[in-house]
């Protein structure tokens, strides 16, 4: 009985290690705490050998997604961080499309549909749906959003 | 089964309704602004005082940053490996914002 | 098995563009086949309300959309008493039909998803 037990403790402690499917959603901009903690947490995540099946950019959160905002020198730049972040673990990060359009956040495509001047879409992001929230959800262990302040 | 809920609004109306659709064992993980409740004396930190079915765990950063001692609650406090942690440990995350 | 999503709506409808937003993540859900249910709570419950007249803000009617969700596959619409009480709304002003939920039927509620999705 003891040892039922004890193997049965040792499962539990082998589950909380186990590594975890997350998708995370970026809901506020790049100048709210919530978008640089959602950027701590997420290499937090990899740290712990957890995976990222995809960061959805929607609401304000696709104004991390854009490449031209300026912040100064003595100021963290969360917007950029994140962009190298995607990068360098070549991440799956999508920005819903509608939400971008409405807050000026192109890509080459959308401005020459739209015929803006330019797209602003970060590389290594891409525009889509929302479909690929729910997608990205079938996928996952978890889901967290990181919003507001 | 138990879900996560993270805070982090100091506006009192995220942490009342959280408090009310909580679960008995459910998590509240204080973060941002949100930790302004564990400020002795207000509000907050009474209607956090008013239920004890919950874990109440801070985000360090958060607590150092404003300064807020929090010797009066039983509380976790958690780095990011932590907090990371945490979201694998309970069933679900209830992100509020 | 298909992973199962609640989405919890808490923003009044004509406080931005919030509500309207977490309304489309819905529709999209309905729009892949996928289960999903909406808990109105808080100022979300306004969304629900009679009457309305967004045109008056120069804004896009919600009603449109909520009602069109059935058609979407997602019919799973719950409030929270509680929150209509508390903004003093009765369940007959209500526009569009939702199950009610005391405090206990919301805690159960959000225990029986895999996925919550707070807007």
């Amino acid at each position: 009985m003891g040892d039922a037990l004890a193997n049965l403790l040792n499962f539990e402690k082998f589950i909380l290690m186990v590594a975890m499917r997350f998708v995370i959603s970026v809901l506020s901009s790049s100048t709210s705490p919530a978008t640089r903690r959602a950027l701590r947490f997420a290499q937090a995540l990899l740290a712990q050998k957890h995976e990222i099946v995809r960061v959805f950019f929607y609401q304000d959160g696709v104004l991390s997604a854009a490449n031209n905002l300026v912040v100064a020198q003595d100021q963290e730049d969360i917007a950029r961080q994140w962009q190298d972040f995607i990068r360098a673990y070549d991440i799956d990060a999508v920005v819903c499309i509608a939400a971008a359009l409405r807050r000026g956040v192109l890509d080459h495509v959308e401005a020459t549909r739209y015929q803006r001047q330019g797209g602003n879409l970060a590389e290594g992001y891409q525009l889509s749906g929302l479909g690929q929230l729910h997608d990205a959800l079938q996928r996952a262990d978890r889901h967290i959003s990181f919003g507001g302040a | 089964m138990t879900t996560l809920h993270i805070l982090n609004s100091g506006i009192g109306s995220q942490l009342q309704s959280c408090l009310r659709v909580l679960s008995d064992g459910d998590g509240i993980l204080l973060c941002g602004e949100a930790v302004q409740a564990l400020r002795t004396g207000s509000q907050a930190a009474q209607l956090l005082m008013t239920q004890n079915n919950y874990r109440l765990y801070a985000l360090q950063e958060d607590l150092e940053a404003r300064a807020i001692d929090a010797s009066q609650f039983v509380l976790t406090v958690v780095d990011y490996p932590a907090f990371v942690a945490l979201t694998v440990e309970y069933a679900r995350v209830n992100s509020w914002i | 098995m298909a992973k199962s999503v609640l989405l919890m709506s808490r923003q009044a409808p004509w406080a931005g563009i919030a509500a309207a937003e977490a309304l489309d993540i819905a529709l999209a859900a309905g729009a892949f086949d996928l289960p999903l249910s909406i808990l109105f709570l808080d100022d979300g419950v306004y969304q629900l309300l009679e009457q309305q007249q967004p045109k008056m803000l120069e804004q896009k009617d919600l009603a449109a959309n909520l009602q069109a969700l059935p058609m979407f596959g997602i019919e799973q619409l719950y409030v929270s008493k509680y929150s209509l009480s508390e903004r003093g709304v009765t369940p007959d002003q209500l526009a569009v039909p939702a199950k009610l939920l005391d405090e206990v039927q919301v805690q159960e509620l959000l225990r029986q998803f895999d996925h919550l999705v707070t807007l």
